[in-house]
């Protein structure tokens, strides 16, 4: 009884963040982050405002909501802040499809104490836990031309959509006004 | 004695914010930041990525499902997960309209693994983009601002 009692006591203290290596296996690509560590690991997917709060959307939120990876071996929340894509696009679209579920990701994972980041993911591809194929977290641009068809054009998705056009055109660039930034931007490009 | 024991020590690794769903009342004031730019330091310090230098790319992120995060005074982030009854945080319009502004926010805070977590109940203060950094950084990344005409 003693020693059931000492491996768990010990287990417990070997659980605080960033303390474990997640990067066996792991075939993530570099983005040449300072604090980047590649990190495969199994996980259940899930809303959360919900984890936290217990207000718990069937769907976890349908797509509104961010999504978290409760990761398997040690029940240590990771916050998946960005997708695959170079695109200033984030995970909760990629994550959606697999609410509720135990999933494996491959991706790589933020831990600067300077910044007080920790748990803070990029994920680069999911699968079901049992599936063979993966699915790259790659589908967020391709879901955002879908439901804007209005704004199919040339360019990035980012110079084309509505939201953020009517925040530029009505605040500028910088947020300060349009008028108010136009010696700003002229004496940029000369 | 012993099953107490055992609970104890089962109960020991689950994160205490598992076991509470209560959050602690705060206020806070701080500017709304993209939190991917901020963490990963991919277009720079944390300097050059708030404040009026960076809003267009907050916009960018914002729209684009990032977590937006409330940069407080206290120099810690709190990763926002609803305001004012918005629980957009995957891109939603209430977060894209504070993009670098600094805001006096009431809500109920969150400890979960080394991050703070914040449900904004109300928006007390906003004051504004208080940030005037463009100057000194020019936009970040370079090519937020396209070149006029173009």
């Amino acid at each position: 009884m003693k020693n059931v009692l000492m491996t768990l006591a010990l287990t417990a203290l070997a659980l605080p963040a960033g303390a474990q290596d997640f990067s066996q296996g792991s075939e993530a690509k570099t983005w040449n982050l300072y604090a980047e560590q590649p990190a495969r690991f199994e996980a259940k997917v899930v809303d959360i405002l919900c984890e936290l709060t217990g207000d718990c959307p069937a769907d976890c939120g349908g797509g509104a909501r961010q999504m978290g990876l409760l990761r398997d071996v040690d029940n240590v929340l990771v916050y998946p802040n960005k997708n695959a894509q170079a695109a200033f696009t984030g995970a909760a679209v990629e994550l959606l499809p697999f609410c509720g579920r135990q999933v494996e990701v491959d991706g790589l994972l933020i831990e600067d104490p300077d910044l007080k980041a920790t748990n803070i993911y990029l994920v680069q591809k999911i699968r079901a836990v049992g599936d063979a194929e993966w699915t790259a977290a790659n589908r967020w641009t391709a879901e955002w031309a879908k439901n804007h068809p209005e704004a199919a054009g040339k360019g990035p998705w980012f110079r084309r959509d509505p939201r953020v056009k009517a925040e530029i055109a009505a605040d500028g660039y910088t947020g300060i006004g349009v008028e108010e930034e136009q010696q700003f931007i002229k004496e940029l490009f000369e | 004695m012993r099953m107490r024991l055992l609970t104890a020590a089962l109960l020991l690794p689950m994160p205490m914010a598992a076991l509470a769903a209560e959050g602690e009342r705060i206020q806070v004031r701080g500017e709304i930041i993209d939190t991917w730019c901020y963490y990963s330091g991919v277009m720079g310090g944390p300097d050059a990525v708030t404040g009026t230098a960076h809003h267009t790319c907050a916009l960018w992120c914002s729209a684009g499902g990032i977590p937006v995060g409330l940069l407080g005074e206290d120099g810690q982030v709190y990763m926002v997960l609803k305001i004012k009854g918005d629980d957009g945080s995957a891109g939603g319009d209430t977060q894209l309209r504070l993009a670098s502004h600094e805001i006096t926010a009431d809500g109920l805070l969150y400890h979960r693994d080394g991050l703070n977590y914040l449900v904004v109940e109300d928006v007390v203060t906003d004051h504004g983009i208080t940030k005037l950094n463009h100057e000194d950084y020019g936009p970040v990344p370079p090519f937020a601002i396209p070149k006029p005409g173009k």
